[in-house]
C-alpha cells in the first residue's frame, strides 16, 4: 500500500467515505464531517503509523487532505 | 456553617501524603508530585500572594492543564483570593476583555502564551503582576513579570499564612457563554465548590489513576477531575494533547476518565473501524490502556447507544448533568445507581422543581450570581431557584431526563455552550455579510448568510464568487478562534431571513430557504 493509500485508509475510519473516493481537495471538517476531536485523534494515529511528531500549532492550519499529505511528506523527508 | 476546599485538601494531604497527586509527561518521561509536595507548593504560593498584598483580589489563570496551573489555582482559592480561570484558546482580545471585566490584578500565564504578553501589559491597567507558570526565572525586562518559582520564594518558610476564607466567600469566577452574546462570570463560593465535591457520591481507592482530558478552565474538569480527584486521594494524570489521548491512556492506564460526548463518539469510531477478528478485550486493552472501568460524561447529552457499545468492551459510561452555575454537577448516574438515557438522580444537596417544563435547581452548589451583572443574575436566579434553560422531567424512580432547551444556546457534543449571537456579531463585520444566523448542525456550527446585496452588485459578483468570498472570510475568522467556535458549514441564502413583526429574525425559521448555489 502506498503512503497515500495508507493515509486515506486512516481517514476513512472517521467518515463514511471509502478510501478510494477521498479526493485531495476535500476538507476534513466541511466535506468529510470530521469533528474537531476526530481530527486530533486521526493525527495521533498518523504519528503512530508514520512515526512522525506533529506540533498542535501547525496541524490546526491544515484544512484539506492535500495540505495534510503535504505536511506528512515534509515531516517524513525531515526525519 | 459550610465547607471549604482548603479543609478538603488539608484532609487529603494528611491521609495521602506520599501518594502521587499528579502525574504528567515531559517529553517521554513521566514526572509526578505527591500530595505532600503539592501542598508545599500550594502553601508557598498562598503565602507569596499574601505577602505581595493580593489579599481579597481577583487573579486570572491562562494556560492548559499543568501541575503549575493547578498548584496556583489551589494557592489562590485556599487563601483569601479569587481565581479566574480563562480559556487559553481564546483570541488575545477576548482574554484581555475578560481580564479587565473580572477586575483581575494578577495573572498566572502559561509560557506558551508569551506572545500575548505585550498586549496584556499594555491593555490591562489593573494588572500588578504576571507570574509565568514555570520553574525557571522569567528573564523578562519588566518588573511586573516574574515566574511562579519566584513567587514561591517571596515569603520564607516561616512567613505568615493567609487566614482561611469563609465558606460564603467567592472562591472562583468561571466564564460561561451568555445568551445575550456577552460571556458571564459565574461566581462560585467555597461552599458551592466544596459541597459539589462532597455530594457527588463517587468514591475510589487512594492512588486510583484518573486521566484528565478536558480543558482545565471548565467547571466539570476543574471540580470533578481535580478537586473531587484530590478529595479521594486519586492520582490525576494530565493528558498533554488531544492528539495523544489514546496513546496517553496506554501510558497512564487510567481507571476513570471524565469525557464529553464528542470524545466517546471519536473513540467509538476507532473501536468500530478495527478488524472484527481482533477480540474485543484485546482491542479495549489497546485503545483504553487496559485498566479503564468508568467514563463519566457531561456537558452535552450522550446517545445511550454508546453506553451499550462501550459496555461490550468492559467500560461503563455514566452520564451526568450540570452547568457552571451549579458548580457544576446537578445530577449524575453512578456505578451503583443508573438508568441509561437519563442524567441520573439529582445530588442530595440539589432540590429540583419545574417551571413550565424548565428545570429549576436550588441548593448549596448554586452560584452566588454573575459577576457585575445584576440584571442577568436576577433573570436566572429567582427566589434562590436557578433557571437552567433546559427542559426535563423526573421519572417515577427519581431519575432526571432532559427533553429540550428554553434558552438560545447551541450545545455541541464537545460540551461547549455556544452563544450564536456572540459569533454572529463577529461574522456580521464581513464586508460581504448582509445577515447571518449561526446554527448547530452535524455536531458543528453552520453560518447561514444572506449576502450584502449592495456590495455584491457594486462589485458585480456572481454566485460562485460570493460563495468563495464568504468561505475565504470564514477561513480567516476560523484561524483566530478556538476549534469549538469555528464555523464548519456555510450556506449562502438566496433570500433574506424571515422576520417577526418586531423586525427580529425568526431563528426557528432560519433554515427555511433555498441555497444560492
Amino acid at each position: 500500500m502506498t503512503n497515500e493509500m495508507q493515509f486515506k485508509t486512516i481517514v476513512a475510519q472517521y467518515c463514511e467515505v471509502k478510501p478510494e473516493d477521498i479526493k485531495n481537495d476535500m476538507r476534513f471538517r466541511e466535506d468529510l464531517g470530521f469533528s474537531s476531536l476526530d481530527f486530533m485523534s486521526f493525527l495521533g494515529e498518523l504519528e503512530d503509523t508514520f512515526d512522525v511528531e506533529l506540533e498542535e500549532e501547525d496541524v490546526l492550519k491544515v484544512l484539506t487532505i492535500a495540505e495534510a499529505l503535504e505536511m506528512m511528506e515534509k515531516l517524513q523527508q525531515e526525519a | 456553617m459550610g465547607m471549604l476546599i482548603r479543609d478538603i485538601l488539608e484532609n487529603s494531604v494528611e491521609n495521602f501524603a506520599e501518594i502521587k497527586a499528579v502525574k504528567w509527561l515531559q517529553k517521554k518521561e513521566i514526572l509526578e508530585r505527591s500530595y505532600k509536595e503539592l501542598m508545599e507548593n500550594v502553601v508557598a504560593i498562598r503565602k507569596g500572594l499574601l505577602s505581595e498584598g493580593f489579599q481579597g483580589k481577583h487573579l486570572a489563570l491562562i494556560g492548559v492543564s499543568s501541575v503549575e496551573w493547578i498548584e496556583s489555582y489551589l494557592g489562590v482559592i485556599t487563601g483569601n483570593t479569587v481565581a479566574v480561570p480563562l480559556d487559553a484558546g481564546l483570541p488575545g482580545e477576548d482574554l484581555i476583555d475578560l481580564i479587565n471585566r473580572s477586575d483581575s490584578e494578577g495573572l498566572f500565564l502559561s509560557p506558551k502564551l508569551l506572545p500575548l504578553l505585550d498586549a496584556v501589559l499594555a491593555q490591562c491597567p489593573k494588572l500588578r503582576k504576571i507570574w509565568l507558570l514555570q520553574e525557571q526565572e522569567a528573564e523578562i525586562d519588566n518588573e511586573k513579570v516574574v515566574s511562579l518559582a519566584e513567587l514561591k520564594k517571596v515569603s520564607g518558610n516561616n512567613a505568615v499564612d493567609a487566614d482561611k476564607p469563609s465558606p460564603e466567600d467567592v472562591a472562583t469566577i468561571i466564564f460561561t457563554s451568555g445568551t445575550t452574546g456577552k460571556s458571564k462570570g459565574v461566581m462560585l463560593t467555597q461552599n458551592n465548590l466544596a459541597t459539589n465535591v462532597e455530594y457527588v457520591r463517587y468514591t475510589a481507592e487512594p492512588g486510583t489513576p484518573m486521566l484528565s482530558v478536558l480543558p482545565i478552565h471548565h467547571a466539570f474538569c476543574l471540580v470533578m477531575d481535580w478537586l473531587k480527584g484530590f478529595s479521594l486521594g486519586a492520582t490525576v494524570c494530565i493528558n498533554d494533547s488531544l492528539l495523544h489521548m489514546v496513546k496517553n491512556m496506554g501510558v497512564f492506564k487510567p481507571q476513570v476518565i471524565l469525557m464529553v460526548p464528542m470524545m466517546v463518539e471519536t473513540i467509538y469510531k476507532r473501536l468500530s473501524a478495527a478488524d472484527p477478528a481482533i477480540p474485543k478485550q484485546a482491542l479495549a486493552a489497546n485503545v483504553f490502556g487496559g485498566n479503564l472501568k468508568i467514563i463519566f460524561t457531561g456537558g452535552a447529552h450522550l446517545d445511550p447507544f454508546y453506553i451499550e457499545k462501550f459496555a461490550e468492551y468492559g467500560v461503563n459510561i455514566y452520564e451526568g448533568y450540570g452547568m457552571s452555575e451549579c458548580s457544576p454537577v446537578i445530577s449524575s448516574n453512578m456505578p451503583d445507581d443508573h438508568k441509561p438515557g437519563s442524567i441520573g438522580r439529582p445530588l442530595a444537596n440539589a432540590e429540583i422543581a419545574f417551571d413550565d417544563g424548565e428545570i429549576l435547581v436550588k441548593g448549596s452548589s448554586v452560584m452566588k450570581g454573575y459577576y457585575q451583572m445584576p440584571q442577568e443574575t436576577a433573570e436566572t436566579l429567582k427566589d434562590g431557584w436557578l433557571h437552567t434553560g433546559d427542559k426535563g422531567y423526573l421519572d417515577e424512580d427519581g431519575f432526571l431526563f432532559i427533553n429540550g432547551r428554553v434558552k438560545n444556546l447551541i450545545i455541541l457534543s464537545n460540551g461547549e455552550n455556544i452563544s450564536p449571537e456572540e459569533i454572529e456579531n463577529k461574522l456580521a463585520l464581513g464586508a460581504l455579510v448582509g445577515e447571518v444566523i449561526v446554527t448547530g448542525e452535524n455536531n458543528g456550527l453552520t453560518a447561514r448568510i444572506y449576502p450584502d446585496m449592495d456590495v455584491v452588485q457594486a462589485k458585480g459578483l456572481g454566485a460562485e464568487e460570493v460563495q468563495a468570498g464568504l468561505q475565504a472570510f470564514l477561513d480567516e475568522y476560523n484561524k483566530r478562534q478556538p476549534t469549538y467556535r469555528q464555523i464548519t458549514g456555510l450556506i449562502v441564502r438566496k433570500h433574506p431571513f424571515i422576520r417577526s413583526s418586531t423586525k427580529k429574525i425568526k431563528r426557528q425559521e432560519a433554515m427555511i430557504d433555498e441555497p444560492l448555489l
